[in-house]
């Protein structure tokens, strides 16, 4: 609170204060004071440590991707490195087909997370604002779906990709993009469960009052929806939007299960390892010890985050505050 | 309930009768009321999600739920079920050699892991909404964990500092850990206790790495409810003298406990889905050695075991809540 530096009036004016105050509650406030300024100092303390637990692993990816690898044997080598070098970064980058990976992964990730979004936007409109018979019952798929981990239905999934069609008309989905699409464009994709309950809280705390007004003026719900609900609710969609791409970023288990050629950057990271035993680790004529891998293996850790780490610097305020507007507090 | 039916009713009729009245007058005429039309819509908003679910999600958890007391082999075209009754449910529980040691694992895991996670949280949140300098830098660092927790790299992460890294977690934490633990102990002169206290924090110190990481969602969740506090009672708080120990207890904690209810079912979700889990690992294990049955008959199990779980302690929890009624 007092953070800031009072101007010297102030001062004056709060010691003057002090003076004229009865003793014992002098001694209150002193104390209060005193406790105050403990805290702060513990404060300081526990928060710079639990953030050097949160920031280590990131400065280690640094640090290691930038040196050579003779430095990981080098004891005075704690955390800068002795000789700085990018060939690391471009071999990895190379190992892991890295822009190739990229490009596949924003064109799965930004436009699945497109489509997921507005799928569970509508659907979580029709719960939050629709009386139906067996909504509740529905509800409750909902929250199944929360609850059920993907791994328990991945592989019926994986055969009704692999045969996707009706009675004798079947294709083989598995490798091709709509093995994605599909479930996000029905609101069944990568943690959609979560997103149709955040769109539900949100939209039951707008205003009824909004859509009467669009009811009364002749708007059909459909278009009650779009041209009134959706711009009410332009900040927790981009909130919402920005998780489900780091969701489909991050995702390796379902993208390793449907692709077997389609490459995403979370795959390719799972994958590091053999691709750099191929490439480099079992070059005969260079020995590369465990301790010294490590540094290609940061480095693989540190180019797939990055994207994502960078739309986390700007973006930063929709992530934290977009909470706290996206209707999970009510 | 049937008081609502027949008022219903009554609004059919008389819609009923306007919509002759707009046939008379040579509009299209609306059979349906205003509430049946609204249901349609209903359906119709969510008509989407409900195909999708149906084949994304209820079918593939039936099957896997028929696969769990069936053979399963898959052959080209189409894979082949043949019953096997409750054998593969015997099978997890008293012949896989692994299977129960790792649900126990990560029982006990969840169970002690949960509470931890949600105090620090808890805490952590209501030291970020403090007013301090630097406060949004702490908060980006401290949501950092939800961009990465949940990807491949939090594996490498958490794998490279816990065996290959230069500085191993253990060496980390002992700041936090149980010589100071012990020495404080010591000093306070608390002896006996001291060697079993020791060992519960330390184990609690070693995992800090694992707490602070999965609590960023937490966290975030906390934050927006304290940020939820009417200032009115802040105020009045504060007009009646209280503590900053009373004023937690007294007024943040009630505000904030439905989320404690939110968080600790996310919490033990999320603990439970990881696939970094030792019962997941042995389930894709399983899968991945082609015994369908086997991997879908433990996926129930522990499925149905956590399902029990979130149920009890929601309930439990539920009771203590306080929700404030406008």
């Amino acid at each position: 609170m007092s953070d800031k530096i009072t101007p010297p009036e102030q001062r004056e004016v709060k010691k003057l204060r002090l003076q004229n105050m009865p003793a014992a509650e002098r001694v209150c406030v002193r104390r209060r004071d005193a406790a105050e300024k403990i805290w702060r100092f513990f404060r300081f303390v526990i928060l710079c440590g639990l953030g050097f637990v949160i920031l280590y692993p990131l400065i280690y990816m640094i640090s290691c991707t930038f040196r050579e690898r003779n430095d990981m044997n080098d004891p005075t080598v704690m955390w800068i490195p002795r000789n700085l070098t990018l060939d690391v970064l471009r071999e990895t980058i190379e190992a892991m087909d890295f822009w190739g990976a990229l490009k596949t992964t924003l064109f799965l990730n930004i436009g699945c997370s497109l489509v997921q979004v507005i799928s569970c936007a509508v659907t979580g409109y029709g719960f939050a604002r629709f009386d139906f018979k067996g909504r509740k019952l529905l509800f409750g798929v909902v929250i199944m779906m929360i609850l059920v981990p993907t791994q328990v239905i991945s592989l019926p999934l994986y055969t009704q990709f692999r045969y996707f069609g009706i009675g004798s008309l079947k294709v083989n989905l598995i490798d091709s993009m709509l093995t994605m699409y599909l479930p996000a464009l029905t609101a069944n994709g990568i943690r959609s469960g979560l997103m149709i309950l955040i769109f539900r809280q949100f939209f039951k705390g707008l205003p009824r009052e909004l859509e009467d007004a669009a009811y009364i003026d002749g708007c059909g719900p459909f278009m009650t929806f779009i041209r009134v609900m959706v711009p009410n609710a332009a900040s927790s969609f981009l909130t919402v939007f920005l998780f489900s791409v780091v969701w489909y970023w991050n995702d390796y288990y379902i993208s390793s299960t449907f692709f077997t050629n389609t490459r995403t950057i979370a795959t390719m990271l799972q994958n590091l390892d053999s691709e750099l035993k191929m490439r480099i680790f079992n070059d005969p004529k260079v020995q590369i010890s465990g301790r010294e891998q490590i540094v290609w293996r940061q480095a693989g850790c540190l180019i797939s985050i990055a994207p994502v780490l960078l739309m986390y610097i700007f973006l930063q305020k929709h992530f934290t505050e977009g909470i706290e507007r996206s209707g999970l507090v009510t | 309930m049937s008081g609502n039916e027949t008022q219903k009713k009554a609004h059919d009729v008389s819609e009923e009768k306007r919509s002759a009245a707009a046939e008379k007058n040579g509009r299209r005429p609306l059979r349906l009321s205003y509430a049946k039309r609204k249901e349609l819509y209903g359906y119709g908003f969510i008509s989407l999600w409900m195909i999708g679910t149906l084949m994304f999600f209820l079918i593939p958890l039936g099957k896997s739920l028929w696969y769990s007391f069936n053979e399963v082999r898959i052959e080209p075209g189409r894979s082949v079920t043949e019953w096997a009754g409750l054998s593969k449910y015997d099978y997890a529980f008293n012949q896989d050699p692994k299977f129960t040691l790792a649900l126990e694992a990560t029982l006990l895991e969840t169970l002690w892991k949960t509470p931890l996670i949600l105090i620090f949280s808890l805490f952590i949140a209501v030291v970020l909404n403090q007013k301090f300098r630097g406060r949004a830098l702490a908060r980006a660092i401290f949501f950092l964990p939800v961009i990465i927790v949940t990807g491949p790299v939090f594996r490498v992460i958490s794998g490279d500092i816990n065996t290959t890294g230069n500085m191993g977690a253990d060496q980390f934490s002992t700041m936090f850990s149980t010589d100071l633990v012990g020495e404080l102990m010591q000093f306070l002169g608390i002896y006996g206790l001291s060697e079993n206290m020791g060992e519960i924090i330390s184990t609690v110190a070693d995992n800090i790495f694992g707490i602070v990481w999965s609590s960023g969602i937490q966290i975030l969740l906390f934050l927006a409810a304290l940020q939820n506090i009417p200032p009115s009672a802040k105020e009045a708080a504060q007009i009646e003298g209280a503590t900053s120990w009373e004023y937690f207890w007294k007024i943040t904690f009630p505000y904030v406990s439905p989320f404690i209810l939110a968080n600790l079912i996310f919490t033990v979700i999320d603990s439970f889905t990881s696939p970094m889990n030792s019962v997941m690992e042995r389930i894709l294990e399983m899968k991945s050695e082609w015994n369908f049955g086997e991997a879908s008959a433990m996926a129930w199990i522990y499925f149905l075991i956590v399902l029990a779980a979130i149920g009890v302690v929601s309930a439990v929890v539920n009771k203590f809540i306080y929700y404030e009624v406008d």
